[in-house]
């Protein structure tokens, strides 16, 4: 066995693998409820099949439109491209495309629904305030979002949580169309336990999604830290965008809230908001990480139980 | 695993592939005597530092290495780090050969000592009468592509390149999506 320079994040793994069970389990027995009541289920599926099918298609243009971002070819922004293409080369990604926001709050964002349609776009803010290498540790956990197809795999997510909203809202509709045949005396009932079953199913998916959400964060920086090979760097980068963050008034955060999802850093200040309800955890468990990657590339891993097995001892097997 | 890699959102290193490298050795007759481009006499290798005292001291004993080899050869064997923050190796010698065996050799040794997955290309420089072009090897993806820089700074040649890749074509595993054809401006090369 060869040394690894890198450790491995057993528990990440578990967490993510646990949450996305989770809200497989959560989708399944909302689609049984459905199934028993009798509710339209194929008015449900094309209805859905619609909005995944728009949303996977769309959203790209869509975020990247709302923000204004505006794609550069490499005779624009020369210095941008460099870096981009040797972190995709490393990353062994097809280059994506570079857009630049006119903005200046520093920020970075991955969209794209495969990695070849895939967008890279950076603020202006972001180009001015940091320096190259932690320019290069943004753009490589935008990178790692790319390689992780985080932004399918949190569309795929979302599917049946927006369905069940769609449902809770247009209930009657719903019932209108679907129509209850085969169920005699299903009537009140099945119509409250459909509704029922709507509101939990999207309150807890809300919450699964969120956590999967941070656990694909804490993924991407990761990710940059093994690309790149400076996790510091990235820690250096978070701290410096998160001071300004704080700075920059409310009114024009607003505006670009509702990207949260696919931001590197979220645009609302730090401790506003519980974590839970978050779709980025928390600076200091970021920095914390980072910085435990930071140590396990020194070869000094100073509390193994945090990480189990092979993984905790990765850079020690000879 | 692949897929259960983008579940999980797992990053593993890309390892790197050594073993078309020398495709480049045999290829260079072609090159030469077909092509008319002639040896621009000095070859490079790229690779992606880590922050860490353990990269540093590979750092060390590589020196010892290359010092060694070029007493041997009397290649002239330099390291440098671009703007980017990318390290360079670079030799210069007459004999092409030679060339590709230091490329190797700083290869395996990154590789042996567990960085194999941090080195990004080896850039083989060669001169088309007045004006260079370059073969890249790309070590995650184990092939070669053509990066001929045209006359304005920033601007390819890609005609060029497209006819050289197309020449080459049976005798070097070339590249073929050429989205993956990465520059690699100023190397010191």
């Amino acid at each position: 066995m060869r040394t690894r320079w890198y450790g491995g994040d057993t528990g990440l793994t578990v967490r993510m693998f646990v949450t996305m069970s989770l809200l497989f389990a959560i989708y399944l027995a909302f689609l049984a409820v459905l199934f028993w009541a009798g509710v339209g289920y194929i008015t449900v599926a094309v209805v859905g099949g619609i909005l995944l099918l728009v949303q996977y298609l769309y959203s790209d243009r869509l975020v990247l439109w709302s923000l204004g971002a505006r794609t550069v070819s490499p005779t624009e922004e020369p210095g941008l491209h460099a870096m981009l293409d040797r972190l995709a080369a490393l990353a062994d990604l097809p280059k994506p495309r570079l857009a630049v926001v006119d903005s200046e709050i520093p920020n970075a964002l991955a969209t794209g629904r495969s990695q070849r349609s895939a967008v890279v776009a950076v603020t202006r803010g972001l180009t001015e305030r940091l320096d190259p290498p932690e320019l290069e540790a943004v753009l490589a956990h935008e990178l790692t979002h790319v390689k992780n197809r985080d932004v399918m795999v949190i569309t795929i997510a979302s599917f049946l949580s927006t369905v069940a909203f769609f449902v809770m809202r247009n209930f009657a509709f719903m019932g209108f169309y679907g129509g209850r045949r085969g169920r005699d005396q299903g009537g009140a009932g099945a119509f409250a336990a459909v509704y029922l079953a709507s509101l939990l199913v999207w309150l807890i998916s809300f919450f699964l999604i969120k956590a999967l959400s941070r656990y694909r964060e804490y993924a991407a920086d990761r990710g940059a830290a093994i690309i790149t090979g400076a996790p510091s760097q990235l820690a250096s980068a978070l701290l410096k965008i998160s001071g300004t963050m704080q700075r920059i008034p409310q009114r024009d955060l607003r505006e670009v809230e509702g990207m949260n999802a696919f931001f590197i850093f979220p645009a609302i200040s730090a401790g506003s908001v519980m974590e839970l309800f978050s779709t980025h955890p928390s600076l200091e468990h970021r920095l914390a990480r980072l910085e435990r990657m930071q140590r396990e590339m020194e070869g000094r891993i100073e509390d193994p139980g945090h990480s189990s097995g092979a993984d905790a001892s990765g850079p020690f097997a000879a | 695993m692949r897929i259960l890699d983008i579940l999980l959102g797992r990053t593993r290193p890309v390892p790197s592939r050594l073993d078309s490298l020398f495709a480049i050795s045999t290829a260079y007759l072609t090159l030469t005597a077909d092509l008319g481009l002639a040896s621009g006499g000095s070859a490079g290798v790229c690779f992606r530092p880590i922050d860490s005292a353990r990269f540093e001291a590979l750092g060390a004993d590589l020196q010892g290495i290359l010092k060694i080899s070029g007493e041997e050869t009397g290649a002239a064997i330099r390291t440098a780090t671009d703007s980017y923050g990318f390290q360079w190796v670079t030799v210069e010698s007459s004999d092409f050969q030679e060339l590709v065996s230091t490329i190797h050799l700083v290869s395996l040794t990154l590789e042996e000592r567990g960085f194999g997955d941090r080195l990004l290309a080896a850039v083989f420089r060669f001169l088309d009468g007045e004006r260079p072009v370059y073969w890249v090897y790309s070590y995650k993806r184990g092939n070669f592509y053509p990066f001929a820089p045209g006359g304005a700074p920033g601007q390819r040649d890609n005609a060029r390149e497209l006819r050289l890749a197309a020449a080459m074509g049976r005798e070097l595993p070339v590249e073929r999506e050429i989205e993956r054809w990465y520059p690699l401006w100023g190397a010191p090369v």
